[in-house]
């Protein structure tokens, strides 16, 4: 039996769903949880924890049942944490620099160390090595650090998409080979989806493994079904238990992919904004959609709405 | 003077001009020792062969040094890349043997379909044997770290280093 406020991703319960969360917006506030989800802009799990930020920063150790505010470093645009090391946090700050905690978000670090000026707008840390950080800057370029944040170097322009050059929304680093000698980092633009491998040789589309093996043979062309084209991607996760599985947040909804970002599916239809996932299980999603906190323990087949708190 | 005497003179006689000439030319130092591409072990003929025809067709763009053209990382006007370096700082070592040989030969787009780059493709321009000679000639320039990282990536994509 489910429980009260678990939500089927139809259209029609989901609007409902919203509906109800935003008639419950109107009651009194409780604690902080309906402050807090009404303004996420952002969210990441450390560990079983669930970190989330907007005007300002809170952590949930219940599936953002209830939260535990903390002393932001600044207004932050992105966050980052790292399977490996529960209580490493990076926050991307919107006054330029990021920020560095090490317990979970209680105490920070700030710096630039040789960032430029400018909103950092998207954050992720590598895969493979807690030390590697990468930090967009809206306007500049992608930067990267090789010592926790301490120093930053340039790592390359901004990926260029429709005759333009795009600013990443968010940056995800995704567990699986280049065929370079190292992994991918995925990049959400306003205007979809590029990636580049860690070698930072070129910005290119996602494409099947076996694309070029099929246009030199003539023979049929792996299956493709890409997110809508021309849709920003606001957000990306990618599940470090499962890296060939990555979620991404659009105005249209939350999809998921199975392969590493070559077929997607949309799991649930609504104005989504942030997704994240937990670090040892695919299966455990949160996201924002409206301006609800969504909960999903079976990799989206249904979703907890936390509107109530 | 004994034979063998003689033929060591001479060596290194040789040894010496050849170290003259790179000092002249003002290019990265070369070895050709431990090097293979695609699995074939270089000469020094060859690695002498592929920096001639770098600096004639290379050069120009990639740099007399290997160095790439000034903000490489920086996209040009038209939305292109620069040149990158292919020394160690830039990312060609990154690549395998054959991801070098077909970008060289066919240009970026074989390896990145749709992907617009200021680089030709060589093919009709230089023969395959030269090609690989410009590869010889820039993987015998990297430091070790940078070989043995290549030398892996070569190995993954299809055992040939």
């Amino acid at each position: 039996m489910k429980s009260s406020n678990e939500i089927r991703p139809t259209r029609r319960v989901f609007l409902t769903s919203v509906a109800a969360a935003g008639a419950i917006s109107f009651l009194p506030r409780v604690g902080l949880a309906s402050q807090n989800e009404a303004t996420s802009k952002t969210l990441a799990f450390d560990g079983d924890n669930l970190l989330s930020a907007g005007r300002g920063l809170a952590v949930s150790g219940d599936d953002g049942r209830s939260w535990i505010e903390l002393a932001s470093p600044g207004r932050i645009l992105a966050l980052a944490t790292h399977r490996d090391q529960p209580g490493l946090v990076v926050a991307g700050l919107a006054e330029g620099g990021v920020a560095r905690s090490r317990d979970g978000g209680k105490t920070w670090q700030s710096g630039r160390g040789g960032l430029p000026a400018g909103e950092v707008g998207a954050i992720a840390s590598a895969a493979r090595n807690p030390d590697l950080l990468y930090a967009a800057i809206r306007g500049d370029g992608l930067w990267k650090s090789e010592d926790a944040g301490k120093n930053w170097s340039l790592a390359m322009d901004r990926p260029w998409l429709n005759e333009a050059e795009r600013d990443p929304l968010t940056l995800v680093s995704v567990d699986l080979e280049t065929g370079m000698g190292g992994i991918w980092i995925y990049a959400g633009t306003d205007v979809g989806l590029t990636r580049v491998p860690d070698c930072f040789c070129r910005w290119q589309e996602v494409l099947p493994g076996n694309a070029m093996d099929a246009l030199v043979t003539g023979s049929a062309s792996p299956p493709e079904a890409p997110l809508p084209l021309g849709e920003p991607v606001l957000s990306l996760a990618s599940a470090p238990s499962a890296p060939e599985r990555l979620f991404a947040a659009l105005p249209s909804g939350i999809w998921a992919s199975e392969d590493g970002g070559v077929v997607w599916r949309r799991m649930i239809e609504g104005t989504a904004s942030v997704v994240a996932v937990h670090p040892g299980d695919e299966q455990h999603i949160a996201a924002v959609i409206g301006s609800t906190l969504n909960l999903s323990r079976d990799g989206g087949a249904t979703w907890h709405a936390r509107a109530a708190g | 003077m004994k034979p063998r005497f003689l033929l060591l003179a001479c060596a290194g006689i040789t040894a010496a001009i050849a170290v003259a000439a790179l000092a002249q030319a003002g290019g990265p130092t070369a070895k050709a020792e431990g090097v293979t591409f695609l699995g074939e072990p270089l000469t020094p003929e060859q690695i002498g062969l592929g920096r001639e025809l770098y600096a004639a067709n290379c050069a120009s763009c990639h740099g007399s040094k290997l160095e790439g053209q000034p903000d490489w990382q920086r996209r040009l006007p038209n939305g292109r890349m620069p040149a990158p370096p292919h020394n160690e700082t830039g990312h060609t070592w990154h690549h395998a043997d054959r991801q070098l040989f077909t970008i060289t030969q066919r240009g970026v787009s074989a390896v990145v379909p749709g992907y617009e780059s200021d680089m030709p493709a060589f093919e009709g321009v230089l023969s395959d044997a030269e090609i690989a000679a410009v590869l010889a000639y820039i993987k015998s320039t990297w430091p070790e770290r940078q070989r043995e990282f290549q030398a892996k990536v070569s190995a993954r994509d299809g055992g040939r280093s």
